[in-house]
């Protein structure tokens, strides 16, 4: 399931509440929609649970386990389903409100789906002084996405990250894993391009 | 019986048992250190920022808030020095100024000086205070609600937004709620914000004893720690 | 392998080790750091390798696969002993001619070497590079003589005879007099000193204890620790060891950053090999002394970095700051006595233990003695990583080391110390990079990265990066820093957006200094320093904003108009194709024109052009 706020507005501070009445506590907790989203553990149940059960292995009643589990279920299932966060909370012994604490603290975590390509652009310092904004520019005009959002079609994810350690190498992005170092808006776009041909070329070879 | 400790607060020396805050050992004797996410009967966590007290050892003083401060033999605080009512006025003014429709958080800026409000109001509905999570857990061991996201997008929230039948249904969330007391004139309009303090019991006393408890009524319903329950 | 359970046994390892080593007529250390294989290096190595067998050259030439230099912009780049000889820039198909050439024939391979960008020279040793000369690489010189995954080449440079003089000559106190001794303070960014903190975790008297090694390094623009974590990680664990040992601690944690893959990696394979020779584990080199180590990963958070949250983190809860008033050496990780320090601080200290705290202390300042690793990137022509005395002035870093301005620029001002630290002026760079004089100016020495900036870059948009970045990266959980950076963003940017008001420069000093000294951890401690430094030193860039709606260094977009010559326009179209917002139109070969309406002034369409046909206004 994926979370859409109503009424979200740029500082998420912002709230239209005009008159607080007894009958609506401050924290809005029911007023979130839900948005259902694929949940491997339901389609899949049998064989996605065996591997979970395999990252659970040995952590039962160890709370102290929680983001290293997390970890390693983000990397197996590339996020982290809400049937897997409750299995969690029960084996390791935690209230579930902690698990769903951490899971939304961390940038590492993401509750919905990613893309099939994660494009991460390093927005440190250096790669700031040379422009690594940029790229964020390039990729709205020829993804139409902003940080944190993924193509409708489910190609890439755009994820903006403080700082990789190659600042000498800077501006530097991340796709599919491999570091590119002194990107620039012209080759960043011919990357994007390559990998939709590809995409599509696999797609015909699959069909 | 009960090991004691005496320290000095504001010049005046007081003797409190050894377990007790800064916070608690002033309000006990009448000394007034506004608070916001202090309440009896649950952890403190310091998070607010308005008990902010100067701490003074070996001729060097250090800040840091009362709340989480336990007292130690000999100890010397200052709550009201004119660099910790500034200090204490700012971080008023940044809540009144996020969150100008909660009663309660009018009256606290007051109290804590605040005249003026210099930057744009929002108008927001949580100010993240703690008190309803803390009740919660604390005390009802429900553990229903927590702190969710990071920064300007922490927000108080259940897990993943359904509430949950460990959910005691006690509503004890918004009776702690400083932002549940209905506001005396009516809400204000959105864009038509403004800092209020027209409660008379918090503007004349401001001027005349910043440092004293006044037993002002801060926020009917929403209880300044020190009236008993 | 064999359990080493004694001096004797590690003394005759060594020998052995070297032994093997001086079989190879000829060792290339070859650059394999995160840096370099985001240039592209694997590729090249096993290029290398395959040149190598084809010329039957595998036994007598020994290819081993490095740690980081600190030289990244040069990368992929490879040392070749014992010809002293430094390549860079090295393509795949580079290798035949390295073999053929310098291997078979030993002739230099001219168009590989390095170039000095200051007298256009080339240069042939690594040593007469102008970028290595000047610095004192105690730290970094090691990363080239080991292959971070091989424990052997660390034993061969001597490595934990450090700790097996600590284990059969010295007592826990003689270690804490010697770091004394040094006058070591932490090099993660508070400078605390070291030894001050060891012996208070020894003196907590609860049990068990324990050392944590902070290698979180969230400061964009600072890889220090990553080079040194990832390139020598047994200098960091012996260090911990000795440590463990000065304060009677029987665990260790290493908590790395998830954007470290590599340095998870070695330091994992590093733990393992050194229990298997009985370095780590119980009864070390039959001393009695026990002592284990568990790697953690960071999870993406910034403020994580910080002790308290870094501990609440390892304890598998939420990674954020808690009220300091009792300090973790008496209750840290489950509110037992743990010390942290920096990833360089714990590699200083077999250094420290081997040479003598003399030794450290004869380098830089009474009060900051020893090195320490600056990570210098932006507009300036040597970018890397440089070590130096702690009483190096700012300007031979820049100019000598670094090599000056790029493109013809002057250098404005160099941010030190990342987000908790400051932007020091041209007319101060006669400064020394020790404690005092940078704390003094309104910066600090942080983890010690310094990002170099010239007259194209705008102090006000700086301030607005940080606010930005720290508004990101902060917990959220106190007032000041939470609602405090929001405004201070919040007035920031609308001095960017030519809204800003005289007012405002004064409210922001107000709130700055409200928010430094009421916030609940260091992150808000010092979040105001990038916006207050801009302040005093550059207070004449934000009245032109705030005065005359001008952005003196041409980058805030609301003041800025980006229109093409038409004299200059070749009509090649690509800038158009670039346009990611479609404001360019033009036919082929006829000048063309930007659409202001539409244009964000991304600046985009002015790096592509190659004509020099787009003017900012």
């Amino acid at each position: 399931m994926s979370f859409t706020r109503q009424n979200a507005s740029a500082t998420t501070n912002t709230r239209n509440r005009m008159n607080p009445s007894p009958q609506q506590a401050g924290c809005q907790g029911e007023r979130w929609a839900r948005v259902p989203t694929p949940n491997p553990l339901a389609e899949d149940g049998y064989k996605e649970l065996s591997k979970l059960g395999a990252i659970l292995e040995g952590r039962q009643s160890r709370p102290d386990q929680l983001t290293e589990v997390l970890q390693d279920m983000q990397t197996q299932f590339q996020y982290l389903p809400e049937d897997g966060l409750r299995i969690v909370a029960e084996r390791l012994g935690i209230p579930l409100i902690q698990v769903f604490q951490v899971a939304t603290f961390y940038k590492a975590f993401s509750l919905t789906p990613r893309g099939r390509h994660l494009l991460t652009i390093c927005m440190g310092t250096a790669c700031h002084v040379r422009g690594s904004p940029r790229l964020l520019d390039t990729v709205a005009g020829q993804l139409n996405i902003s940080p944190g959002e993924t193509t409708p079609d489910g190609a890439f994810t755009l994820q903006k990250v403080n700082c990789l350690g190659c600042c000498a190498l800077g501006p530097v992005a991340v796709l599919d894993g491999v570091y590119r170092d002194h990107i620039t808006p012209g080759k960043l776009r011919k990357l994007i391009a390559a990998i939709y041909k590809q995409d599509k070329k696999e797609l015909r070879d699959n069909a | 019986m009960p090991e004691y400790v005496n320290l000095t607060i504001n010049g005046a020396r007081i003797r409190v048992p050894k377990e007790t805050s800064v916070l608690d050992a002033a309000l006990d004797h009448g000394i007034c250190i506004p608070h916001l996410c202090h309440m009896r009967g649950v952890l403190d966590i310091g998070l607010c920022r308005l008990c902010l007290v100067e701490v003074v050892e070996n001729g060097r003083s250090r800040i840091t808030t009362s709340c989480t401060l336990g007292v130690e033999e000999g100890m010397v605080i200052r709550a009201h020095t004119e660099k910790i009512l500034k200090l204490r006025r700012n971080v008023a003014e940044l809540l009144v100024a996020e969150a100008p429709n909660s009663r309660a958080i009018q009256d606290l800026a007051v109290r804590c000086g605040v005249t003026e409000v210099r930057y744009p109001f929002h108008n927001a509905s949580c100010v993240l205070c703690g008190r309803c999570i803390r009740v919660c857990s604390e005390v009802w061991q429900s553990n229903a609600l927590g702190f969710v996201g990071r920064g300007k997008d922490r927000h108080v929230a259940l897990p993943f937004y359904e509430r949950p039948d460990y959910c005691k249904r006690c509503w004890s969330c918004r009776e702690v709620c400083p932002m549940t007391i209905v506001p005396c004139d009516g809400p204000m309009k959105e864009g038509e914000e403004y800092l209020c303090g027209k409660c008379a019991s918090q503007l004349t006393m401001v001027e005349y004893s910043p440092d004293s408890c006044v037993w002002c009524r801060l926020g009917e319903g929403f209880q300044c720690a020190r009236q008993q329950p | 392998m064999r359990r080493i359970t004694s001096p004797d046994d590690l003394a005759a390892l060594s020998q052995q080790v070297r032994r093997q080593q001086h079989q190879y007529a000829t060792t290339i250390i070859a650059c394999s750091g995160s840096g370099c294989r985001a240039g592209g290096c694997l590729p090249v190595w096993n290029a290398l390798r395959a040149e190598l067998d084809r010329h039957g050259l595998s036994d007598t030439v020994y290819v081993r696969s490095s740690a980081c230099h600190g030289f990244c912009e040069q990368g992929p780049l490879m040392v070749l002993e014992p010809h002293n000889i430094f390549y860079c820039h090295l393509r795949p198909e580079d290798v035949a001619e390295i073999v053929s050439e310098t291997l078979v024939n030993n002739r230099v391979v001219e168009r590989l070497l390095y170039t000095d960008p200051v007298s256009g020279k080339k240069v042939i040793s690594e040593g007469d590079i102008p970028f290595y000369r000047a610095q004192d690489r105690v730290l970094l010189s090691q990363n080239k003589l080991v292959d971070p995954c091989q424990i052997d080449d660390y034993i061969a440079t001597g490595g934990y005879t450090a700790l097996a003089k600590v284990l059969t000559l010295m007592k826990p106190e003689d270690v804490i007099a010697e770091i004394k001794a040094s006058g070591l303070r932490g090099r993660g960014g508070g400078g605390f000193p070291t030894a001050r903190k060891w012996e208070k975790c020894r003196r907590a008297p609860a049990t068990p204890k324990f050392v944590i090694c902070n290698a979180d390094e969230g400061d964009p623009g600072a890889f220090m620790n990553r080079s040194v974590l990832e390139g020598n990680p047994h200098s960091v664990l012996e260090g911990m060891i000795i440590g463990a040992y000065a304060i009677g601690a029987e665990h260790g944690f290493i908590y790395v950053r998830n954007e470290y893959p590599l340095a998870v990696e070695h330091t994992g394979i590093a733990i393992e090999q050194a229990f298997e020779y009985g370095l780590l584990g119980r009864d070390i080199m039959s001393s009695g002394f026990s002592f284990d180590i568990r790697v953690a990963r960071g999870a993406g958070a910034f403020v994580s970095g910080e002790s308290t949250a870094l501990m609440a983190a390892l304890e598998g809860k939420l990674g954020e700051p808690r009220p300091k008033d009792v300090h973790t050496v008496e209750k840290g990780y489950g509110n037992l006595p743990s010390n942290l320090n920096n990833v360089e601080t714990w590699s200083d200290v077999p250094l420290i233990i081997n040479n003598g705290s003399t030794w450290f202390t004869a380098k830089g300042t009474a009060k900051s003695p020893g090195t320490k690793i600056f990570a210098l990137t932006g507009k300036v022509k040597n970018t890397g990583l440089v070590e130096v005395p702690l009483n190096t002035p700012l300007r031979t870093i820049l100019y000598d080391i670094g090599g000056g301005a790029v493109d013809g620029k002057e250098i404005k001002a160099v941010q030190i110390g990342g987000p908790s630290g400051g932007c020091i002026p041209a007319d101060l760079f006669d400064l020394p990079v020790d404690f005092e004089s940078l704390a003094d100016a309104g910066a600090m020495i942080g983890s010690g990265g310094m990002v170099v900036m010239d007259e194209s870059t705008c102090m006000v948009d700086v301030a607005r990066y940080f606010l930005e970045f720290l508004q990101d990266e902060s917990c959220g959980k106190c007032v000041p820093c939470r609602l405090g950076i929001d405004r201070m963003l919040e007035i920031v940017t609308d001095i960017t957006m030519g809204r800003g008001t005289e007012n405002q420069l004064a409210l922001l000093e107000e709130l700055g200094e409200t928010i430094a000294l009421s916030s609940l951890c260091g992150l808000g401690k010092t979040a105001p320093n990038p916006v207050l430094t801009t302040l005093r030193y550059f207070r004449t860039e934000y009245e032109a904003h705030v005065r005359e709606r001008r952005c003196p260094a041409g980058v805030c977009r609301a003041l800025i108009h980006y229109a093409i010559d038409p004299e200059k326009c070749t009509g090649c179209q690509v800038c158009l194709r670039s346009c990611p917002h479609g404001a360019i139109t033009g036919g082929k070969k006829e000048p063309h024109v930007i659409n202001e309406e539409m244009c964000s002034r991304c600046g985009i369409c002015k790096e592509e052009c190659e004509f020099e046909a787009v003017m900012v206004r």
